[in-house]
């Protein structure tokens, strides 16, 4: 074979070896990223930071409607209402109170509305000290019974805090009745955010093992 | 009449013909086959290339740097943010305290995060793992992240959200052998994500598995980017590098509360300068049962403290 040969055929092997990788780069589409799809976008309600309730401090503060807390609308000044228990010694809830729900202790231990509210002057609580609080001072009312949780809560170590750490005074503290519904405070049971995806974005394993 | 003799070179009309046929066609297929070379995205410009390591930037030279980042970013996302370089503050070192009997396992920490730190939305990116354990154990080989019941918490079970425990001996720093990542004077261990060669050997050596490496390009949404960013903190990052929880250091050398921390439900997160005697982290630390550093044993030293009421 001679030498022109030798050379002819060496580039027509070479072009034919671009030709191929050029076809196969065509014919295999253009993104040459492999398929996958799209994780969906968390829901924004797990991105929100608002607490579940308003404290009547905040309520006011937000000039919201305090009709719920003019009790001698319908009540009559200077006369307690009273208080029907039902066979269980489970205590009647009058309908136009239908929106409360008594799950404030276990046991039924904390049966009766005026273990915190002044029967005296329903505008107004009344600790177990005998102290006269007003709606806005809700805290203390809770602080009256739940001591340590309260000193935890003062020193920053229950409750939600935000804003800025290194400035008391923009500091925000969140009350007891922002997260605690004072009536049933054990916090109810919330849908969890979605699990972590893998990085193929398969969906998570279900659940194995850990069943008690 | 005499054939002219062939040329010395041994050219003739088929010889060109065949050879430039040849030539031409294999151009063309070499063009064709280099294609892929077009499609590289994310070509560092000489301006990144050329950027000098973090800890040797002048401040002239990092508010450029910041300025390239902004037009990326921007370029990008359409939307321009505000990336600032912010340094550690004097008297400060960041210790984060996690209630474990407040904590209900409800994921929405890790999802605030994702969202004030632009992780990568697919894949995946979470600095925060929330682990689910039976209780009366701390045993991490019965943990379980994948849970998904209709409500938490379950009955019988705790949860454990596990993020960078931001070391005080991080091992992930001395494994580094381009020293991109460090710890800073306020506790806080940072990627320089323009100096991170993507090794991943700070993935291997951190033993809370707190470190994520972006093995494809991230995509995080036009609309869910966060517009306040800082350099060693949530800014975009590129494939290939690492990332993890920097303590929201755009939030918090800023004076405010990382995003986790904000959006717990519960309370059951705290977060602040142990320095300072009067913060509620040195409240707890002082007055809590206060449960050993995780993984204790390891001699990494975390500033994250799990507690526990009562």
């Amino acid at each position: 074979m001679s030498l022109n040969a030798k050379k002819s055929s060496a580039l027509i092997a070479l072009s034919l070896v671009f030709l191929v990788l050029a076809a196969a780069f065509v014919t295999s589409s253009s993104n040459g990223k492999p398929a996958r799809d799209a994780i969906p976008l968390v829901n924004t309600n797990f991105l929100s930071t608002a607490t579940v309730r308003q404290s009547y401090g905040e309520l006011v503060r937000l000039k919201a409607d305090l009709s719920d807390f003019d009790c001698y609308a319908c009540h009559e000044k200077g006369k307690p209402p009273v208080i029907r228990f039902d066979t269980n010694q489970f205590i009647i809830i009058p309908k136009e109170h239908g929106n409360i729900l008594m799950g404030h202790g276990s046991h039924n231990r904390n049966n009766n509305c005026f273990n915190c509210h002044n029967e005296l002057n329903l505008e107004q609580f009344q600790s177990r000290d005998g102290r006269e609080l007003k709606f806005s001072e809700s805290t203390q009312l809770c602080g009256s019974c739940h001591g340590p949780t309260y000193r935890d809560w003062e020193g920053g170590a229950h409750g939600r805090t935000g804003g800025y750490w290194n400035d008391a005074s923009k500091t925000t503290r969140r009350n007891c009745v922002e997260c605690h519904n004072p009536h049933a405070p054990k916090f109810p049971g919330r849908q969890p955010a979605p699990g972590p995806h893998s990085l193929r974005a398969v969906p998570p394993a279900a659940e194995t093992h850990l069943a008690h | 009449m005499p054939t002219p003799a062939p040329p010395a070179t041994g050219l003739n009309r088929r010889s060109f013909l065949r050879t430039s046929a040849v030539i031409t066609t294999g151009l063309a297929a070499l063009a064709a086959s280099l294609k892929p070379l077009l499609e590289l995205e994310d070509f560092p410009t000489m301006e990144r290339f050329l950027q000098k390591y973090y800890k040797e930037m002048t401040p002239d030279e990092m508010a450029k740097v910041l300025t390239r980042i902004e037009n990326e970013v921007e370029k990008q996302y359409d939307k321009r943010p505000h990336v600032r370089d912010l340094k550690p503050l004097d008297g400060v070192e960041f210790v984060y305290a996690l209630n474990l009997t407040r904590c209900i396992g409800c994921r929405k920490c890790v999802h605030a995060c994702v969202a004030e730190n632009n992780q990568s939305r697919t894949p995946e990116i979470q600095y925060i793992r929330v682990l689910r354990l039976p209780h009366g154990s701390l045993d991490l080989e019965k943990a379980e992240h994948n849970y998904s019941p209709e409500k938490v918490p379950e009955k019988g079970f705790f949860y454990m959200p596990v993020q960078c425990q931001q070391c005080k001996n991080p091992p992930c720093v001395k494994v580094c052998p381009v020293h991109a990542t460090w710890q800073e004077t306020d506790g806080i261990t940072v990627i320089d994500y323009d100096w991170c060669i993507g090794c991943r050997y700070c993935e291997a050596a951190c033993p809370y598995w707190a470190r994520r490496f972006n093995f494809t390009k991230p995509q995080i949404p036009k609309e869910r980017l966060n517009p306040n960013m800082s350099y060693l903190g949530n800014r975009p990052r590129r494939q290939g590098v690492m990332e993890k929880c920097h303590f929201c250091i755009q939030r918090t050398r800023d004076g405010k509360y990382p995003a986790c921390l904000e959006i717990c439900p519960v309370g059951a997160r705290k977060f602040g300068n142990i320095l300072d005697p009067n913060s509620e982290v040195s409240y707890i630390l002082r007055t809590k049962r206060v449960f050993i550093q995780l993984k204790e044993e390891m001699g990494t030293s975390p500033r994250f403290f799990y507690y526990f009421d009562v």
